[in-house]
């Protein structure tokens, strides 16, 4: 009974061993609140991208590839469940009868929208958009004063004026309305008799009819939607040409697979014989598409949580010095308990125990504050902005609402293991050496 | 070594075994290669109720036979008995529990723990060899004894001061409490006035005299003062690691 008494009390009535307790505290918390918020970026982002993307895209078509066969193709699998057509182009978007935009300057991204006049145009059927992808959910989730007339039929001709669709962040960040009148600066490559290649633009005036939003902020600055029939028009290709197809799934657990097997039969009725040549037309999920963007968050994650192991081995450093200091403090003490009876094995174990008392309150109050810390991260922010005007996490330079955070009950667990078994090894080598004092050295000493 | 069977009640019972009896018992401590001896073949008994005293001077061995007898070193020849079974041949376990239930120390700076109240000093005694259990269920009783012991030994209004707010007199009754409290049948006592004004040295004498002969408790007593010495049932006289009278 002597051990875990005594182990308490030299606990408690010795302040410096609450640098202990703070040190694992801190290091388990840093540890949980750093990985949760990473992980919560990497979800809310994942998520981003999730709701910009469809399930699953046919890309790298030839020149040669009609819609309506593939269709048919693809109709074949069981788990698609719609199919899309899309042509993918280029081009510049500018005010009628201004000059487009200056390119950015070095350095700056466009994941903003604005920041580049070079935009990918897509022409999209709607219809078949609906079905595919959250095209609707992307109409509506925009303030009133820039939503499309017609849900419906957000690309119908207004005025005469094909329709064009643009990012909300962009139409706000260039002052643009639904009605306003637009140019699209574009250009197509023609074959000339002597075998060169030359450059025959195309200028194009929409009218706006309204804004998208996706959540995925790099998406909406980068793409306009315009109707495919017109973008063939300009780019004079037949009604039935493709350069991408997208895809819906009635499964989405089996997606990866699901994308195999439509390469196969896309290959198939293109008639290409190698089915397994890495050119050519491939079907590709919205994460293998995102798989660099997504990974190098993982890998800062990963990377996050090793120079945050330097914090844990600072917190083991403190631990061992004050247990250390603790031992050299009680030799005397371990004469007196060996004459009492104690054994070196009891003696380790009063040491060990309060190595591993501030162990476990340093992993319980870590845990506790990691927890709470992450939730409540948001609110200390908005405290900070508040009182100071300071953003401790400008949240919208990645089109976050909020300060994310995705508590992982795995990852904590290894931290208060990891922070144990930590605990348990700096105690060790103290409470070892108490046990290894020679009693008769403190009764003689004093 | 004595031969004196005088029982603190003067009766003489030889046929009785020694509470502690040390035989031919030797002690060498090693400077390098060299064996430098410190005990060289003691012999001595004490009898339930004794109370002896152990005088020398400051080198002759004194506190060294003493921890050779508590079990707390071992001897480099010779056997210690306890109720006339060796002691150094068993396990380190089997010796904490004996120095436990068998052995209760006073030392000369009394070796209070610091952290702890006067009846914590007390009650860990108590607490050493029993488990937390155990304790639990009897933790009541425990300091109810406790508390009786040191109201008793006139500490009834210190029981929550610590060792740094009592005077030396009544931490080394404190001390006192804590050997007895586990019921011990022999105190080995190393000087327990040495660091006391003669005044509380008196008292705490007495005090030990008084247990003595109302529990008929053993006591192995080293002393420098003859006085002392004199009152005590019998005096082993300890000159360079031998008895001498």
């Amino acid at each position: 009974m002597y051990r875990p008494f005594l182990s308490l009390r030299w606990l408690v009535t010795r302040p410096i061993n609450l640098l202990g307790v703070g040190g694992v505290t801190l290091g388990v918390f840093a540890m949980i609140v750093v990985v949760s918020i990473f992980s919560g970026f990497l979800k809310t982002v994942s998520e981003h991208i999730r709701s910009a993307s469809a399930d699953i895209a046919v890309q790298a078509l030839p020149s040669t590839a009609q819609f309506p066969a593939l269709q048919r193709a693809l109709a074949e699998d069981p788990n698609v469940a719609a199919a899309a057509p899309r042509l993918v182009h280029f081009g510049m978007l500018h005010e009628k009868d201004h000059r487009p935009p200056p390119p950015p300057l070095l350095g700056r991204g466009s994941l903003q929208g604005g920041d580049t006049p070079f935009l990918i145009v897509l022409g999209i059927d709607p219809a078949r958009e609906f079905l595919t992808t959250r095209l609707r959910e992307w109409l509506e989730d925009v303030p009133p004063d820039l939503r499309v007339n017609n849900l419906d039929a957000p690309l119908e001709q207004k005025n005469g004026h094909d329709a064009i669709l643009l990012g909300a962040e962009r139409m706000r960040n260039e002052g643009l309305k639904p009605g306003d009148l637009v140019v699209l600066t574009s250009g197509k490559l023609q074959r000339s008799n002597d075998g060169l290649s030359n450059p025959d633009p195309i200028d194009h005036e929409f009218v706006i009819s309204g804004a998208f939003h996706t959540r995925h902020i790099g998406y909406d600055g980068n793409n306009t939607l315009v109707d495919i029939a017109v973008l063939q028009q300009m780019l004079k290709l037949p009604i039935t040409s493709v350069h991408e197809i997208i895809i819906k799934v009635r499964d989405p657990k089996t997606t990866e697979d699901t994308a195999d097997r439509l390469t196969r039969a896309v290959r198939r009725t293109l008639q290409i014989e190698d089915l397994e040549e890495r050119r050519g037309p491939v079907a590709r999920s919205w994460r293998y598409r995102n798989r660099f963007f997504l990974q190098s968050i993982e890998w800062q994650r990963e990377l996050m949580k090793i120079i945050l192991i330097v914090i844990m081995v600072v917190a083991a450093v403190l631990m061992f010095a004050t247990l250390s200091m603790m031992v050299t403090e009680k030799t005397s003490d371990i004469g007196i308990l060996t004459a009492m009876g104690g054994t070196p094995r009891g003696v380790m174990s009063v040491f060990l125990g309060c190595g591993m008392a501030i162990t476990s309150i340093g992993i319980a109050l870590g845990t506790l504050a990691g927890c709470l810390g992450s939730i409540y991260l948001e609110n200390f922010r908005q405290l900070v902005l508040l009182w100071t005007g300071l953003d401790l996490f400008p949240v919208k330079v990645y089109n976050l609402d909020r300060v994310p955070y995705d508590l992982d009950p795995i990852w904590i667990m290894q931290v208060a293991c990891t922070a144990a078994i930590v605990g348990i090894v700096v105690s060790a080598l103290p409470a070892y050496r108490a046990a290894r004092h020679d009693p008769l050295v403190s009764l003689r000493g004093t | 070594m004595s031969t004196s069977k005088r029982t603190a009640t003067g009766i003489v019972d030889p046929n009785s075994i020694p509470v502690l009896a040390a035989e031919n018992v030797r002690k060498n401590y090693w400077l390098g290669k060299r064996a430098i001896p410190v005990l060289r073949g003691i012999d001595l008994r004490v009898y339930q109720g004794e109370m002896v005293a152990l005088l020398g001077a400051s080198g002759a061995g004194k506190s060294t036979l003493m921890h050779v007898l508590g079990l707390l070193d071992t001897p480099t020849d010779g056997q210690v008995l306890y109720d006339g079974k060796p002691a150094h041949s068993l396990s380190i376990n089997q010796r904490a529990a004996l120095r436990h239930r068998h052995t209760g120390f006073v030392f000369q700076f009394y070796h209070l723990i610091p952290e702890l109240t006067a009846l914590q000093n007390v009650v860990l005694a108590r607490m050493m060899q029993i488990s937390t259990l155990h304790y639990w269920r009897e933790r009541r009783a425990v300091r109810a004894e406790a508390v009786l012991i040191l109201t008793q030994f006139g500490l009834g209004e210190r029981l929550s001061h610590r060792p740094s707010e009592l005077s030396g007199g009544e931490r080394q009754r404190v001390a006192i409490a804590r050997a007895l409290i586990a019921k011990p049948r022999i105190v080995l006592a190393d000087e327990p006035t040495g660091n006391l004004d003669s005044h509380t040295a008196d008292g705490v004498m007495e005090l030990l005299f008084e247990i003595n002969q109302t529990q008929q408790l053993a006591f192995l007593l080293v002393t420098h003062n003859e006085e002392i010495a004199a009152r005590c049932h019998r005096m082993i006289r300890l000159k360079d690691g031998l008895v001498v009278g």
